[in-house]
């Protein structure tokens, strides 16, 4: 046995002397405490990418990849939306202050790193898009002939339908007024200037069109929807078929 | 009896250089003098020995004992009242992870002391205080809330918001602390790692118990 | 005796006269073996205690290193990881000699058995070979807590909660494992203890009377069918094989010992160079909740019977089992001290040896994919596949955001990711109507949480409109032929409407 030791010994030592460079098993990073962890594709990875898609596009949240939306929405309000969430959607509060994972500093970094690989110089060449933050009520009525006429080219068969009040209870007017302002390249919803059905440039939408239709859109939300059929409630005028 | 008898004579024939006997030879001298019969005063005296350790063996013992099992003590013996902070850290109607320090330390325990719950304000003066260990085997619990959950990461156990158990293979709800509030500050008797043995004081949550007529 | 000539030689002779090792040396190297013992399936038991002196070697090494503090150890770890030269090669060997070494014990373990070899004069043997297997999982299990991390640290949670379940005692026994009320720094010192002083002592101690024994009583022949075990003639018989058609241990059997043991410490060196050392993962810091606390693999099995016991028989069996398994071990040489050896005529023993094989294989291989587990990070983390949103309408894409939202992921893959504590939902709506999904995620039932009380209805009607698009596109879904109210929803969430008929209005 203690000859086998020797064997052991002898072959440990070849080994180790012939591969002192040879670094493949060796272990590189301590593993850092999650809170630690400021790399945006780690942090992005784990807690956007499911909703947002991978590569903050294609998911079936918000187009975090489309760089008009980056032009108009500032540091600060990513910051309340992933921090706190945002009320009235699907966006969850991922900051430790509001019950989340996240500390500040991930919460910028994942911000940080957004704008650096998706922002774009120049993505709103130079237009004055309507202001982000919605400023005045809207009026339902004329929101409703805005949106026959700007919307409904488009958003008239059941797979584009906006109409539908449960969907609408589930975005709230912000989220809308982000998809009308700067559009979601990744399922072709336009931003608020390209509004005509054969892409020909066209009137964009003014803030007060904008607020029209969310006024318009929010008289037809239904959040509580009844327990049969319910989808199909042709409150919207715009049933399933 | 073979092997005996062999290693004997070859003990016996081997030449030994210096011309002084092996010593299991003298061994042999010493010992064959002696009539097993008859109850000698050296026997005697060994017996009287092995007694003599024996009872020091004993007497020690006692204290080897007491030593070992100095860790089994009363469940109250290591929980105390502590402080998880200002109640107004905890938003009414949410469920939000607080950590302590545990009373019962030592300065080389190293972040090992650092004890998480959930602390979930059901109403401006209503609490529930969960520990952060599964009923099942004490893997650390994680709150969802969005689906109002607490999922367990090691075999599946899910518990409601008010720590009744959902699905999986806890037996009962999570364990919960007892709290009460001290000049605007959370209190909670805290101390030991919950298991299902002393959990005196953590009992099982009433409410919620049985809420779910589809549950089973 | 060799003649005194020389000066190597009488260096020899001055310590041989002193010590008298030379003659049962001789006596246990040249002693006859029965010939077929010569064999390949004799080498584990050698290979074991080898590993045995490559762990004692290894784990000096590393205690030169090494802080068994509570607050120092993972550092101390991550230090021999990361700064001392070669410290993670020596960590490598040594976690990797510890997965050799329970394999190699398991597999002397059923050689033996099935050799037979545990029968009358060597029922101490086994007995004793029994408690090295016990010891040696002690080790693999005390070892893992020595690596101070988060599975360290939440497999002493299993190890305490597991205590917690002994009627009247569990609480005390709870301090008495952890050191006190909490796993801290107490904790880890006595497993320090149990690993580098308690059990390597008897494991050492078990391992020398056990190769002494081997020595002394001979090595199991070959089992032949028809050669039974008589305790009357056995001696007789054995001896009579041994000195008719037998060869001394050395080097006759031996020099195939020696190239399994060289062979195995070189594939424990190899794999140590190419896999690296076994962690260590997170901070010990229980705070620190993001985390999924798994055992080493031999464990793995535990952790999956674990989790697939019926609530009502865990308690007995994690108790019971245990004992009456250990029992059966030990009674066995007893049980069946005399009789065939041979496998050819043992079809029970091999039944229960494949038998235990394959269900430690089953639940080693289920440990290691925990289908039972949630995903903790699959609800943020799983993206949704791009073809199940192609063309979804807006209600259905907020359905998706309320799937992720909700946790259902979590336990529900779709596209092959995310958990799979309940079934993959890939073509789900082709087995259950809108009806009767709205249904489930309401009251839940089986594994599954109510989802009521913590979805709004127009989640739920969101959620139902996505799951029901969930469906091969050769394949319709599933609808109530009874009441067309309900095909209503699938217009209104369906990709292809036209394919439904059941949805004609």
């Amino acid at each position: 046995m203690r000859k086998m030791a020797a064997v052991l010994l002898a072959s440990t030592a070849a080994v180790l002397c012939g591969c002192h460079a040879y670094q493949r098993g060796e272990v590189s990073q301590p593993v850092p405490r999650p809170s630690a962890v400021l790399d945006f594709a780690t942090l992005y990875g784990q807690n956007c990418a499911a909703c947002h898609g991978p590569d903050g596009a294609n998911g079936p949240a918000t187009d975090l990849a489309n760089p008009e939306y980056l032009a108009l929405v500032d540091d600060a309000g990513l910051r309340k939306w992933i921090g706190g969430g945002m009320p009235g959607t699907q966006m969850p509060a991922f900051a430790k202050s509001s019950g989340g994972m996240l500390t500040d500093a991930q919460v910028n970094a994942i911000i940080a790193g957004m704008r650096k690989r998706w922002s774009r110089p120049g993505a709103l060449e130079g237009a004055q898009p309507p202001p982000y933050a919605q400023t005045q009520t809207g009026d339902a009525k004329r929101g409703a002939q805005t949106y026959q006429a700007r919307c409904a080219v488009c958003h008239k068969q059941t797979r584009d339908e906006i109409t539908n009040p449960v969907y609408l209870a589930l975005v709230s007017d912000q989220a809308l007024r982000t998809m009308m302002i700067a559009g979601s390249p990744d399922i072709g919803q336009p931003d608020w200037r390209h509004d005509s059905a054969d892409g020909k440039p066209a009137t964009p939408l003014t803030d007060q069109d904008i607020n029209d239709i969310i006024a318009y859109l929010d008289g037809l939300r239904n959040a509580s929807p009844g327990f049969a059929g319910t989808a199909a409630e042709p409150q919207s005028g715009a049933p399933a078929r | 009896m073979t092997n005996d008898e062999h290693r004997l004579t070859q003990n016996q024939d081997a030449p030994t250089p210096t011309g002084i006997p092996p010593l299991n030879e003298l061994a042999k001298h010493a010992t064959s003098g002696e009539d097993d019969r008859v109850v000698s005063r050296r026997w005697l005296l060994m017996k009287a020995g092995i007694a003599l350790n024996g009872l020091v063996g004993l007497a020690l013992a006692v204290p080897v004992v007491r030593y070992i099992f100095a860790p089994w003590r009363k469940d109250s013996s290591y929980e105390s009242w502590i402080s998880l902070g200002a109640v107004k850290s905890f938003p009414a109607g949410e469920t939000r992870l607080a950590l302590f320090k545990n009373p019962f330390t030592r300065s080389w325990d190293g972040p090992t002391d650092n004890v998480a719950c959930y602390v979930r304000r059901e109403e401006a003066d209503k609490f529930q205080v969960f520990a952060i260990n599964c009923a099942h085997l004490g893997c650390p619990v994680r709150w969802f809330p969005q689906s109002q959950l607490f999922m367990c990461p090691c075999h599946g156990g899910v518990y409601y918001a008010d720590g009744s158990r959902a699905s999986g293979p806890p037996t009962r709800g999570l364990f919960t602390y007892d709290w009460k509030v001290v000049s605007n500050e959370l209190h909670i008797d805290a101390g030991q790692m919950p298991t299902l043995s002393n959990s005196a004081k953590l009992e099982k949550p009433e409410i919620g118990e049985g809420d779910c007529t589809c549950r089973g | 005796m060799p003649r005194v000539n020389g000066t190597g030689q009488r260096i020899y002779a001055w310590f041989e006269r002193r010590l008298q090792l030379e003659g049962p040396v001789k006596e246990a190297a040249l002693h006859p073996v029965p010939r077929n013992t010569a064999s390949w399936w004799y080498v584990f038991g050698s290979a074991a205690f080898t590993l045995l002196f490559l762990q004692i070697i290894t784990g000096i090494l590393l205690a030169l290193i090494y802080v068994p503090s509570a607050a120092h150890a993972w550092d101390s770890l991550n230090v021999l990881n990361h700064q001392v030269p070669l410290g993670w090669y020596i960590r490598a060997l040594h976690g990797w000699g510890s997965n050799f070494m329970v394999a190699i014990v398991l597999i002397h373990m059923a050689q033996v058995f099935l050799f037979g070899a545990y029968k009358f004069p060597r029922e101490l043997t086994w007995i004793l070979g029994v408690f090295l297997l016990l010891m040696t999982l002690g080790m693999a299990f005390t070892g893992q807590v020595l690596r101070f991390d988060q599975d360290a640290y939440w497999g002493l949670g299993i190890g305490a909660s597991i205590m917690g379940r002994v009627p009247f005692i569990g609480g005390g026994l709870v301090h008495l494992l952890l050191g006190g009320p909490i796993i801290a720094g107490a904790t880890l010192s006595r497993f320090f203890t149990l690993h580098v002083f308690v059990i390597p002592g008897l494991l050492l101690l078990f391992a020398l009377t056990h190769v002494w024994m081997v020595l002394k009583l001979g090595v199991n022949e070959w089992p032949m069918p028809g050669r039974v075990v008589r305790r009357a003639t056995y001696v007789q018989e054995y001896n009579k094989l041994a000195h008719e058609d037998g060869i001394p241990f050395v080097p006759g059997a031996f020099w195939k010992d020696l190239v399994f043991s060289g062979a195995v410490i070189a594939a424990v060196a190899v794999c140590a160079l190419i896999m690296g050392p076994f962690g260590p993962g997170g901070q010990p810091d229980p705070s620190i909740i993001q985390t999924v606390p798994k055992p080493d693999f031999f464990f793995l099995w535990i952790y999956a019977v674990l989790s697939y016991l019926p609530p009502a028989l865990e308690t007995p069996f994690i108790l019971i089992a245990p004992i009456i398994g250990i029992a059966i071990l030990l009674a066995l040489p007893f049980y069946a001290a005399e009789g065939e050896k041979s496998w050819h005529r043992r079809p029970v023993a091999v039944l229960v040896v494949s038998f235990v094989a394959v269900a430690w294989g089953s639940f080693t291989q289920l440990g290691t994919v925990t289908p039972w587990s949630p995903h903790m990070s699959a609800w943020s983390a799983d993206a949704i596949p791009a073809k199940f949103l192609r063309g979804a309408s807006p209600l259905v894409r907020q359905g998706a955001n309320v799937f992720q939202d909700k946790q259902c992921r979590n336990c529900h893959a779709v596209g092959g990711r995310g958990g799979q504590r309940g079934p993959a939902l890939d073509d789900i709506a082709t087995r259950m109507t809108p009806d009767e999904l709205r249904f489930k995620v309401v009251t839940g039932g089986g594994n599954m949480p109510a989802f009521g009380k913590n979805l709004s209805p127009a989640e739920i009607e969101a959620l139902v409109a996505f799951l029901d698009t969930l469906h091969p596109p050769n394949q319709r879904p599933a609808v109530n032929p009874v009441n067309e109210v309900y095909t209503s929803t699938h217009a209104s969430g369906g990709e292809d409407v036209s394919a439904a008929p059941g949805a004609a209005r």
